[in-house]
């Protein structure tokens, strides 16, 4: 009983005699209501980002069923290694942002800034293997619209004309038709890739680049909520961006769960 | 709020942020799991079960994406309402998938056609492709993968 006259006298007083702590914003009344708010908001705009990418997983399922064939076939030029490594980089990274977020609520400041420069760390060699994964489709000619698929191609390839790279992949292929594709996919086997397999290639750029996006703004985050905690602003009390910072890094972690599967493994095994 | 002035018993409507704190070994543990089920996943996609290919894929990544929000994200001990604005996202993205397929699928039905893809320029169908399989029950007419394509090169 006493106990409750107590936090009644205390809720009281609350607007006029105690001042409120610094990280508490004014319209509302506890740091529990306001860390409610902040984190429902967080989970809500979570849910618009799977929408966002529902999208094209949406164009993924369509085309799939479409031209499986293709699909099959054009998915072994994506690398399963490197694919599998950048999926663990990622995984490790969420590891490392939930113990930022457990050390930020035992108050434990270094140990927060420790994890996040390693989360931040994995996310830049997410984007290195991304980089030379995306460099050797490149070099294949597989990037829709520049080369791949390109009306303008075919013309071009007949007059002898360069174009980029794109020359490159029908130079010493005699029968290669035009707009069709002649390369070695990662098993090291020779595949004529049809035009349509373009829309396989549309989709894996396109989603693994806005999947990227995400990456690059996820690191930028970190890298302020790292800033924010070198500068002592979090307790026990308040760890409410390095919680949403995180929250926002193991979302680009659960796109790339389902991304990875459906673009490097689930065609038939050569 | 005055932090000192209240018991720890008081914990529940202190106001005073209370966020389920696990141990480090937990979240390593979580993490070993994710582990072991990237290499599963890695390991089955060398062994061709057919049309259950994507079944498993999508089994494993859903039990993935399950740990790291239960425990990485912690829904697991967070406010329901929570979880169910999450998982109001997937519910959406079933009915946005689901009725795009069916729609296409009458329109298979009714004129093949509009699943086929045309050549903008010609109104033939577009060189490439494999008739798609009976499993998606779309019909499709094409030339076979490796035949000449349907349109020459214009000649200029």
């Amino acid at each position: 009983m006493a106990n409750v006259s107590e936090s009644l006298q205390g809720e009281v007083a609350h607007g006029e005699a105690h001042e409120h702590p610094d990280f508490l914003q004014h319209h509302f009344d506890t740091p529990a209501q306001q860390f409610d708010a902040s984190k429902l908001g967080m989970w809500v705009f979570i849910a618009t980002e799977i929408l966002m990418f529902g999208g094209l997983f949406c164009a993924y399922a369509i085309w799939r069923a479409l031209q499986p064939q293709v699909f099959d076939q054009a998915h072994h030029f994506l690398n399963k290694i490197l694919g599998a490594t950048n999926t663990i980089v990622l995984l490790f990274s969420s590891l490392t942002a939930a113990l930022a977020v457990r050390s930020a609520q035992v108050g434990k400041r270094n140990a927060t800034s420790i994890y996040l420069v390693v989360t931040i760390l994995c996310a830049a060699a997410f984007l290195v293997v991304k980089y030379f994964e995306y460099s050797h489709k490149f070099h294949l000619g597989l990037l829709p619209g520049h080369c791949f698929g390109h009306p303008g191609l075919s013309a071009a390839i007949q007059n002898g004309e360069e174009v980029g790279t794109c020359l490159r992949v029908n130079v010493d292929s005699a029968p290669v038709m035009p707009e069709w594709v002649q390369a070695v996919d990662e098993s090291g086997h020779v595949q004529l890739l049809s035009p349509r397999a373009n829309m396989f290639f549309g989709l894996y750029f396109v989603m693994t680049g806005l999947h990227g996006l995400h990456v690059v703004v996820g690191m930028s985050i970190l890298l302020w909520v790292l800033i924010k905690n070198l500068q002592g602003r979090f307790s026990p009390q308040y760890f409410t961006p390095v919680d949403l910072g995180a929250l926002y890094w193991h979302l680009v972690d659960l796109v790339w769960i389902y991304l990875f599967p459906l673009l490097y493994l689930v065609g038939k095994p050569e | 709020m005055d932090q000192t002035n209240h018991s720890h018993t008081a914990h529940a409507d202190d106001g005073q942020v209370h966020a389920h704190i696990a141990t480090s070994q937990f979240y390593l543990g979580i993490f070993g799991g994710l582990i072991v089920l990237t290499l599963a996943t890695v390991k089955v996609s060398y062994y061709d079960f057919g049309p259950a290919n994507i079944i498993i894929a999508l089994l494993i990544a859903t039990m993935k994406a399950s740990l790291v929000a239960a425990f990485f994200m912690h829904l697991r001990h967070d406010s329901l309402f929570n979880t169910i604005a999450f998982l109001s996202a997937f519910l959406f993205l079933a009915i946005f998938i689901l009725l795009t397929y069916d729609d296409l699928g009458v329109r298979a039905k009714e004129r093949p056609t509009y699943v086929e893809s045309m050549d903008p320029r010609t109104g033939e169908a577009a060189p490439g492709g494999e008739p798609a399989t009976s499993a998606t029950s779309f019909e499709v007419e094409e030339a076979p993968k490796g035949e000449k394509p349907a349109r020459e090169p214009k000649k200029e």
